[in-house]
């Protein structure tokens, strides 16, 4: 199962790329993955296996996410951000 | 007392005079400083009753007990009156020097009144006033007066100027401090109604601390933690970051609201321009986040930078759909000097495109994706030049001068311009926009923080979220009545019990969070009387008709009936103990405190 995930914000800037393809049939192992594959990254935004507080993760741009256990299906998109977003 | 004078200043422009006015320990701990002190002296100086361009209306500049302190973020002041746009209560913030010299010349706040009969700077030395003359700073941006004002008087004297917007009483023109701005509602049309082109003030007079000890080690550990990771997106790419951010979740304002999506956002983005544009980082006096992040326009040779925020870039670019980054950069600054508000300029500006495309303005110059046109109406605006002139009194106004139902689409509640929050794609932040004092406002609302959660369906936020709103506005009552920075909230694990300890530590007070949770409330609510007093009726707490009729184009499920705006607005009133309808009864005046103000 693959899934896009779309990094913005912080998570952008540590992972270094806007968008990448991972492997994964739950939040969780989605994370596990990008962990490995950008360290700045996990070093950053992820404790535990899940996001720190500030950052947050979205479905397709519709749902925010924060269960690991989310179960997610083949060509879905997961956004990354900041959570903060004030001006 | 600790941490407060207990007077402020009470100057009349008109005759010169300069009194100083008590102000007891009981009001300080109900009202704090900032906004909450602001929202008291408005009500006792009577503000609603005048206009608010009259000589005889208060224009307030409020310091509070963190100034001075070591806590960072903590050089702020509060700019209080009635709001030249809306009519209504209207609270602008702005940090740095100026708060900090404002204190030391020995008040917590000074309120302006009458009109000085000439062009004049008020100096305020040591809580001495006098009125100079400033018909030689006629007509300067606001960056010039402020350097010509050091020359002259000295750089010990920090300055809070007006540009050429506030002498041409542009409703939305701001009041300017070192390259930063009270922005919002109008302030410097209030100050350029007084004649009044500067204060420059400075002093030697300090408040003691009842625990300095214990406040050190605070500022120590807040510090630390303004270094973390929640304040990590401020320090590194600035607000500006969102612009993506929101562009993806079909929440960027773009063409006056027709559309939550910009297709050219990339293009104006910092993760765009940042590598070829970025020059530094700057950070407001006491304060360790550094959230500023200055870009070079042309030729990085040349040194000439421009503070970016999320709030430009939106209301100069993506609402008035231009991709150049160049001209959304050099817009940026054309406010900045000549003493805007981005996000009601950009949003007065947007307006007058629609209605030249609907043949409702005959402006042809005047289109989407123009950007030039934008920077050229910024200029007619600070001149009041021709079509400048009336886009200068807003875009309520401008609609009510238009007809033809254009206050349909006229982007605005209460008159004042909505920031850069798609009011339909992030529903509890339509509901702070729409109940909010000072108008259509992501600062005394941060409710669009609920939106970007696992909290609401964003999209179809209902009655019993309206709690959320609640609950963020009291915070935001707080802070801005403390008064630190916004950008420091994700930091604190419980912002009431640990401000609580702040307030403590200065003024020797023993506050509690409980003590704080009823002063934000009350501090909200005396906005809300102040409102009431001024003529406020239960039909301003809406959205305009566009945000109620048509879902957003690309996104269908971005749908707000007014039949549910309504049932929001009516949850939200009586989550805060006001009938559904908004009126505040005796008794919660009486629980509140506010019974005698």
């Amino acid at each position: 199962m693959q899934v896009v995930v779309e990094f913005f914000g912080i998570p952008r800037a540590r992972a270094g790329v806007p968008v990448t393809t991972c492997g994964g049939e739950t939040l969780g192992q989605v994370f596990t993955e990008l962990a490995a594959r950008f360290p700045e990254l996990a070093e950053t935004c992820f404790e535990s296996g899940r996001l720190r507080p500030g950052y947050i993760a979205n479905l397709d741009g519709q749902q925010f996410i924060d269960d690991p256990k989310t179960l997610l299906n083949d060509g879905q998109a997961i956004l990354i951000l900041s959570a903060d977003v004030g001006g | 007392m600790h941490a407060y004078h207990g007077c402020y200043l009470r100057v009349d422009l008109a005759s010169g005079s300069c009194q100083r006015v008590p102000l007891a320990e009981d009001v300080l701990r109900r009202f704090l400083g900032g906004s909450g002190l602001g929202a008291y002296l408005m009500l006792q100086e009577q503000a609603a009753r005048f206009d608010p361009l009259a000589p005889e209306a208060p224009l307030a500049f409020v310091f509070s007990p963190l100034v001075g302190s070591p806590l960072t973020t903590s050089a702020k002041f509060a700019v209080v009156s009635r709001g030249a746009l809306t009519e209504r209560f209207n609270d602008s913030l702005a940090s740095s020097g100026f708060a900090i010299a404002g204190k030391k010349a020995g008040c917590d706040a000074i309120v302006i009144v009458g009109q000085a009969a000439q062009l004049s700077t008020l100096v305020i030395d040591d809580g001495q006033c006098r009125l100079e003359p400033a018909s030689g700073l006629a007509g300067l941006s606001a960056n010039k007066t402020e350097q010509q004002l050091k020359a002259a008087w000295g750089a010990d004297y920090q300055t809070a100027v007006i540009g050429p917007s506030g002498e041409q009483l542009v409703r939305y023109a701001t009041i300017s401090h070192s390259g930063r701005h009270a922005g919002r509602g109008g302030t410097g049309a209030v100050m350029g109604a007084k004649r009044l082109k500067a204060i420059a003030v400075r002093g030697t007079q300090r408040t003691t601390w009842a625990d300095p000890e214990a406040l050190h080690e605070m500022a120590k550990s807040l510090s630390k933690r303004s270094f973390g990771p929640a304040t990590a997106k401020y320090r590194e790419l600035g607000t500006a970051a969102n612009l993506l951010t929101l562009n993806r979740l079909q929440a960027l304002p773009t063409r006056n609201f027709q559309q939550g999506y910009f297709a050219g956002a990339e293009a104006i983005a910092p993760e765009q321009i940042g590598a070829a544009r970025r020059q530094t980082r700057a950070s407001c006096a006491a304060c360790t986040i550094g959230c500023e992040h200055i870009y070079h326009l042309g030729d990085r040779s040349t040194g000439d930078g421009v503070r970016l925020e999320y709030e430009n870039l939106f209301a100069l670019g993506s609402l008035c759909a231009v991709d150049d980054a160049e001209l959304v950069l050099k817009a940026s600054r054309a406010c900045d000097e000549l003493g805007l508000d981005t996000i009601s300029a950009g949003g007065t500006i947007a307006f007058a495109m629609e209605c030249v495309e609907r043949g409702l303005i005959d402006a042809p110059w005047l289109t989407f994706g123009d950007g030039q046109a934008v920077l050229n109406a910024l200029e007619a605006i600070a001149r009041r030049d021709g079509l400048g002139d009336r886009l200068a009194e807003g875009s309520r106004r401008l609609a009510e001068q238009i007809g033809h139902d254009s206050i349909r689409f006229a982007p605005q509640v209460k008159g004042l311009e909505i920031p850069g929050y798609e009011p339909r794609s992030l529903q509890t932040m339509a509901l702070g926009f729409a109940v909010g004092s000072r108008g259509a406002d992501h600062n005394r609302s941060g409710a669009y923080e609920v939106d970007l959660s696992s909290a609401v369906d964003r999209r179809r936020v209902q009655a019993d979220d309206a709690r959320l709103a609640v609950e963020t506005e009291d915070r935001a009552a707080l802070i801005d009545s403390l008064i630190l920075c916004k950008f420091l909230r994700g930091v604190f694990d419980d912002l009431f019990a640990e401000t609580a300890e702040m307030l403590r530590a200065v003024t020797g007070w023993r506050v509690t969070a409980d003590e704080l949770r009823l002063t934000a409330r009350r501090i909200v609510t005396a906005k809300k009387q102040f409102n009431i007093l001024a003529g406020w009726t239960p039909a301003e707490d809406t959205l305009p008709e566009r945000f109620l009729e048509t879902p957003l184009p690309d996104d269908p499920q971005a749908s707000l009936s007014s039949k549910r705006l309504a049932e929001l607005v009516a949850a939200y009133h009586v989550e805060r103990g006001w009938s559904p309808e908004g009126q505040i009864g005796p008794k919660d005046l009486e629980i509140l405190g506010l019974d005698s103000e």
